[in-house]
């Protein structure tokens, strides 16, 4: 008992650690992984890419900083969202080498929950404060007519709600690198600027029908009896009204904002989590170390989301993943159809939709490069969520 | 209930309402738990044990489950009028609970150490850091090499012996007075056995607690109980001191119990079986519930449609047979 002990202390392998590290081992998913996150700097540095407002400008002998001037509350927020994530990641990595249990134990959640706090309160500070400026100042013809020097464009020089009639419809060349749509607005711009909506549609609707499917299916899981009975044929019923048409009749009854589509796709497509979570629970529920959990007198709330929800979340976090890629196939449909974001904010499948629709001719560079992007971020989400559920379910079948 | 009495229980009715009918599953149970002593409540699977010790806990799954009768004091308290709230309060701090599987007791999400930790934060007032210091120390406790590398890793990189004492180190973490210990070595090696059970008794020594140990194992119980009750079909058939119980079981069915026992130095004949099988609580048999299996009483008529209630005999024993000596003395209808 009172043999020397090791000084060098390391923690053990966490549940989550031997997911990763089994999800890890492929390269071509890490491939496909670096595409998500190649996708996701994309989205959050669109203003810095695509871009009609120099990062400088020299007007009148003075230097003027047009670009950053112009963002607005939106992009702010993102960038806030974007590194107070970093932030997170980071953290993450540092405890798990910390060796001091004390440090560790229980952090994570604390640092989860201030982290989500700084988000949303510093968006709603930031659409408060930061006021929404107008800046129609065209910085090209001033530079043509001599007025201004100097100036540094982003790599994409267009703005993606400028429109320039003079170069319509026009296919790839060296100064529109994927050609220019209806109303002459570069698309590639507008490519690089419909990556938010693609990426946050489904972040959002996803994250939405998971909190909403968790908190039903665990609620059914773990009462059982009657309510179980009643709310499973609820959710039975709810699978079977087929969702695309539900959605595009609720889309044409309400206003076509961004945050209504994210919604209604969260709010239509829980389901499936609800009855992934529910079937956890059910087993959970019996579970020796729920048991022992209960016997030493642990309140519901702990026993519910400490002991039972982190046992059952692996099927909902595949789930999420192939949710996240039909969530902007939906909106990619939708905008297709006309019922998607109102124009001009860019959107893939609204871009898609001018290739074939407006003059009866088939311009091929607006159906083919938004088509591709929708293809390889929906594979590229398919194969991920394969991964991970390949990932988890031998474990879960040598999970003690 | 005197004073050297930790838990009562008294008339306890467990049943449990299914489809195909009221099954009870403890019916009339009573017994005492003396402070600082081992009580061992025996029987075949199915008997009810495991149902007494979960209503206890308060831990009964209701629905179907329900108590329908008795009162278990506890401390001066009864359990079963106790809120859920104060009941939360009462289990882990006051009374522990020791599961049969160690393999599936211990949440595979977290460190061990944090398990134990949830524990003593919700029951004491200590600090993160403290609580881990006692976590180390209970794991120290329960003899396991190197805690504080044990503490931070997770159940999965445990043995089975190694994670029932972590269990039991989760369990005495709040210095409980009353551990029930639920079938605590079924699943570990015979040496393993021994060791848990050992440490079992050097915990009770150094934290004076009472154990209410539920087993089938009778050479668990001869070695470390003192007193020991014989459960049969829901009811206990024959409850004593350990020491007379083993020196002359009263009971036919604890006399065949003891006979199946391999002992030291047996003669290499086959071991001696109960025949038949235990009742299915739907269908209990008429009569004392043990006459289909009993050498005596499967031809007497007497057996077969009245049941023996638990009479005192002498020697302070109690048991539930027609044929028990001294048993029609005493018609005494209380017990």
């Amino acid at each position: 008992m009172t043999k020397p002990e090791k000084q060098h202390k390391e923690w053990g392998i966490s549940y989550g650690e031997m997911v990763w590290r089994e999800f890890t081992k492929s390269k071509f998913i890490v491939v496909w992984l670096g595409f998500i996150v190649l996708l996701f700097l994309l989205a959050i540095f669109a203003p810095f890419l695509a871009n009609d407002k120099p990062f400088i400008i020299k007007i009148d002998g003075q230097l003027r900083f047009p670009l950053f001037r112009d963002l607005n509350a939106t992009d702010y927020s993102i960038f806030l969202a974007a590194a107070v994530g970093l932030v997170q990641i980071l953290l993450i990595c540092r405890n798990r080498r910390s060796i001091d249990p004390s440090i560790r134990s229980g952090v994570l959640w604390r640092q989860i929950f201030i982290n989500m706090l700084i988000i949303v309160v510093g968006i709603i500070l930031l659409y408060y404060f930061i006021p929404r400026r107008l800046d129609a100042t065209d910085y090209k013809s001033m530079i043509t007519s001599g007025k201004a020097s100097g100036a540094v464009f982003a790599p994409v020089p267009y703005g993606y709600g400028r429109t320039d009639l003079k170069v319509r419809e026009s296919p790839p060349n060296s100064q529109h690198w994927l050609g220019t749509d209806d109303v002459g607005s570069d698309v590639l711009c507008r490519l690089i600027h419909g990556s938010r909506i693609s990426l946050s549609v489904g972040f959002v609707a996803v994250g939405i029908s998971s909190i909403i499917g968790i908190i039903i299916g665990a609620m059914l899981g773990y009462s059982g009896g009657k309510l179980d009975f009643l709310g499973m044929r609820l959710v039975e019923i709810m699978m079977a009204v087929p969702v695309f048409f539900l959605i595009i009749t609720i889309v044409a009854f309400f206003p076509r904002s961004l945050f209504n589509i994210m919604l209604i796709i969260g709010l239509t497509t829980w389901t499936e989590d609800a009855r992934f979570v529910r079937a956890e629970f059910l087993k959970l529920r019996r579970q020796d170390f729920v048991q022992a959990a209960i016997s030493l007198g642990l309140p519901l709330r702990s026993i519910l989301f400490r002991h039972m929800l982190p046992n059952a979340i692996a099927p909902v976090l595949v789930n999420a993943t192939f949710g996240i890629a039909g969530a902007i196939f939906i909106e990619a449909a939708l905008s297709f159809l006309g019922f998607g974001v109102a124009p001009p904010t860019p959107s893939w499948g609204q871009i898609l939709s001018l290739g074939v629709s407006t003059t009866g001719r088939f311009l091929w560079w607006l159906t083919l490069f938004p088509g591709l992007a929708i293809f390889f971020t929906v594979l590229a989400y398919n194969l991920v969520g394969e991964a991970l559920r390949d990932a988890i379910d031998p474990r879960l079948r040598i999970a003690t | 209930m005197n004073n050297d009495t930790l838990l009562d229980a008294q008339g306890l009715c467990v049943d449990f309402f299914t489809e195909e009918g009221i099954a009870h599953a403890v019916q009339n149970v009573s017994f005492s738990v003396k402070k600082g002593q081992t009580f061992a409540l025996v029987g075949e699977s199915g008997c009810g044990k495991s149902v007494t010790a979960l209503s206890i806990m308060q831990l009964v799954p209701d629905p179907p489950g329900k108590i329908v009768a008795g009162q278990i004091n506890f401390d001066g308290r009864n359990l079963v009028e106790l809120s859920e709230k104060c009941m939360r309060a009462v289990r882990g701090n006051r009374i522990a609970m020791i599961f049969q599987e160690p393999m599936t007791s211990l949440n595979p999400v977290y460190t061990v150490g944090e398990q134990i930790v949830e524990a003593i934060q919700l029951h004491q007032k200590k600090s993160e850091t403290e609580a881990w210091n006692l976590a180390v120390e209970v794991l120290r406790q329960v003899q396991i090499p190197d805690p504080a590398q044990r503490v931070i890793e997770y159940p999965h990189q445990m043995s089975g012996g190694m994670r029932q004492r972590v269990m039991i180190a989760m369990a005495i973490s709040c210095k409980p007075q009353l551990l029930i210990a639920d079938e605590p070595t079924t699943a570990l090696d015979v040496t393993i056995q021994a060791q848990i059970l050992d440490l079992l008794g050097e915990l009770q020594q150094q934290n004076k607690m009472s154990i209410l140990l539920i087993t089938h194992d009778l050479g668990i119980v001869e070695e470390r109980a003192s007193e020991v009750a014989v459960m049969y079909a829901s009811k206990i058939a024959e409850k004593s001191d350990c020491k007379s119980l083993f020196d002359k079981p009263l009971h036919p069915y604890t006399q065949g119990l003891l006979k199946s026992l391999p002992r030291v130095g047996f003669s290499g004949k086959r071991l001696h079986t109960i025949s038949g099988v235990v009742p299915d609580p739907l269908h209990f048999p008429t009569g004392c519930k043990f006459h289909p299996r009993c050498p005596i009483g499967c031809t007497d008529k007497r057996c077969q449609t009245i049941e023996p209630q638990l009479r005192k005999v002498e020697g302070g024993r109690e048991v539930a047979c027609w044929y028990a000596p001294g048993y029609e003395k005493h018609d005494d209808p209380k017990l």
